[in-house]
């Protein structure tokens, strides 16, 4: 009983030194240029080069916008963050406070995810109030906009864990990945429309899975089993929760 | 069975081929101020990694208070504070935020975090400009603030690293009197410092560490003991001039000679002797003594020497 007490007040105490971090990190950084710019201004660019010229729907194009938002949005915070904070030496302080490195990545993590989930609401809402976009299955939307956000912050944090104290380093090698995900993840064309090769790759994405969930929100359909989205995108998350724990440790060596 | 505050037991770090700390061994009493010096590269901050769990030893193992910091890091993290050598505050955030957030990261609950931070940024004068953005602080402001949130938890061991490397003399001041405070209080603190002189007149030990291995552990006073070979007059005459010095390293019984200000400092294992002689040679030469005194070897003195450092007027010169 008394081990259960301390392992219960022990996840209390992560969780809630998890949030510190998080909470740090909103009122740092998600208004840094170099935030806005990566995680707002780019997949709305990204947006219009693709659906300007298209003769697509609005359930089509609107989705896919959601998607990407996500992508960049989510995964943009920890790039930034914690290679200023190497240089400046207080990701010291989190490394050597009494909290595991668990919850380090996930408290980098959580400030990634709330980011994201606040500026996904940008495009929903020119979706609902712009194009008069119907939301047909809600659950499907939330829990793809939730899932998604959450994956792409902890991959963000992932990426962070290169030591570098440059930001610039990290969203090189990070727009290697985001990039190419876009046009393997049925965001503009569809998973069906894809060369064979192309529908093989997708199911090595997590925005596919994400954005078949967000997809279902408006059009009501998945390409996959929506538990399977769900179970996917799960799976990944706690890839990159891992791995991230695993290369900070060893990059801090 | 006495639990020290800190037991490092053949610690050895490799850096792929290099090898940066070798077999260290040392222990810390509870309530001690241990000094930790050695020059740069020597493995000061390696050390004070591994002993807060930053990184972990290739070899060895280290306890705090009892806990194995590789084994049981949060059960040892949280009876310490850490002061690193850069103050590394968060810059776009207030010096309230600053200190709550330390709080908040030791799972300090929030109303004992809010007090103990209001104490201590009053303690380090920092309560009227709690508000204010960190980046405007100046230097020593900002290791003040630094210091207040390595003491936000009431460790029972603070690590400091360099707590007053150049700072203005306010901040140093302030910050040397919180580390007597605290040592009045049983804190328990292991200090890494250039400023030799300020860990003579704080540590009750100090241990010098070169090149990844520990030359000496002992009180200052008993390290200065084990160098009486190292002896010094200093002397000022009326009128100076720069010819002084190549004259008096070449009277005898004189090992070498330093200009220190207006001073000249003679090394000797024979003071009197040395005192004969520069009297003799002030008189031939018409030049007054202003003042003359023998001085013992200094901690400094004893770094210099376990080391094989001697800084000369340019460069540095192995003396070993």
């Amino acid at each position: 009983m008394t081990d259960l007490n301390e392992s219960c007040g022990q996840l209390c105490r992560e969780l809630k030194a998890a949030w510190a971090i998080a909470k740090k990190d909103i009122r740092i950084y998600y208004l840094k240029p170099n935030i806005i710019v990566s995680g707002m201004l780019f997949p709305l660019f990204m947006f219009l080069a693709f659906a300007i010229g298209r003769d697509a729907p609005p359930t089509m194009l609107v989705p896919g916008l959601i998607a990407i938002t996500i992508l960049f949005s989510a995964s943009s915070i920890e790039p930034v963050s914690i290679p200023i904070e190497r240089r400046t030496k207080t990701f010291d302080r989190l490394l050597s406070a009494p909290v595991s490195l668990h919850s380090v990545v996930l408290g980098e993590s959580m400030s990634g995810f709330l980011y994201s989930t606040g500026i996904a609401l940008v495009p929903l809402s020119a979706g609902i109030i712009l194009f008069s976009t119907p939301i047909v299955q809600p659950l499907a939307l939330i829990g793809g906009v939730l899932l998604t956000s959450f994956c792409f912050a902890t991959m963000g944090t992932l990426f962070a864990a290169y030591p570098t104290e440059s930001p610039g380093d990290i969203m090189s090698m990070l727009n290697l990945v985001r990039l190419p995900l876009i046009f393997v993840s049925g965001v503009f064309i569809p998973v069906n429309a894809l060369p064979q090769i192309g529908q093989i790759a997708v199911l090595f994405s997590p925005l596919t899975y994400g954005n078949d969930l967000i997809r279902a929100g408006f059009e009501g359909t998945t390409h996959f089993n929506p538990l399977m989205d769900v179970l996917a995108i799960c799976v990944f998350i706690l890839l990159f929760q891992v791995a991230a724990n695993h290369l900070y440790r060893k990059f801090n060596e | 069975m006495t639990v020290h505050a800190i037991e490092a037991t053949a610690i050895s770090k490799k850096f792929g081929n290099l090898l940066a700390l070798s077999d260290v061994n040392f222990s810390v009493a509870d309530g001690e101020t241990f000094g930790f010096l050695g020059p740069n590269g020597a493995g000061k901050t390696t050390t004070i990694r591994i002993l807060t769990g930053i990184t972990a030893p290739t070899a060895g193992t280290a306890t705090i208070f009892g806990h194995d910091i590789v084994r049981e890091t949060i059960a040892a993290r949280r009876q310490m504070g850490i002061v690193h050598e850069i103050s590394n505050v968060y810059d776009d955030l207030s010096a309230w935020h600053n200190i709550l957030f330390a709080s908040e990261l030791y799972n300090v609950p929030r109303s004992a975090g809010e007090r103990r931070g209001k104490e201590l940024l009053e303690l380090f004068g920092l309560w009227e400009r709690k508000d204010d953005r960190v980046k405007v602080f100046s230097k020593g402001m900002k290791r003040r603030l630094t210091l207040a949130m390595g003491l936000v938890n009431d460790p029972r061991l603070l690590f400091l690293d360099e707590p007053t490397s150049g700072l203005d003399v306010q901040s140093n001041l302030i910050i040397r009197d919180v580390i007597r405070e605290l040592t009045g209080q049983g804190v328990t603190v292991f200090l890494t410092t250039h400023n030799i002189e300020e860990a003579n007149l704080i540590c009750d030990r100090v241990a010098i560490i070169n090149r990844g291995q520990i030359a000496a552990i002992d009180s200052p006073e008993r390290l200065k003991k084990t160098i009486q070979s190292v002896q010094s007059v200093e002397v000022a005459f009326d009128p100076s001039s720069p010819k002084l010095l190549e004259h008096l390293r070449e009277l005898p019984l004189v090992s070498e000679v330093r200009k220190e200000g207006d001073k000249f400092r003679l090394i000797t294992e024979d003071p009197s002797g040395v005192i004969e002689n520069v009297t003799t040679y002030a008189r031939e030469h018409h030049t007054r003594i202003i003042s003359m005194t023998t001085i013992g070897p200094s901690l400094e003195d004893v770094f210099i020497r376990l080391t094989g450092l001697m800084i000369r007027v340019k460069g540095v010169k192995a003396i070993d």
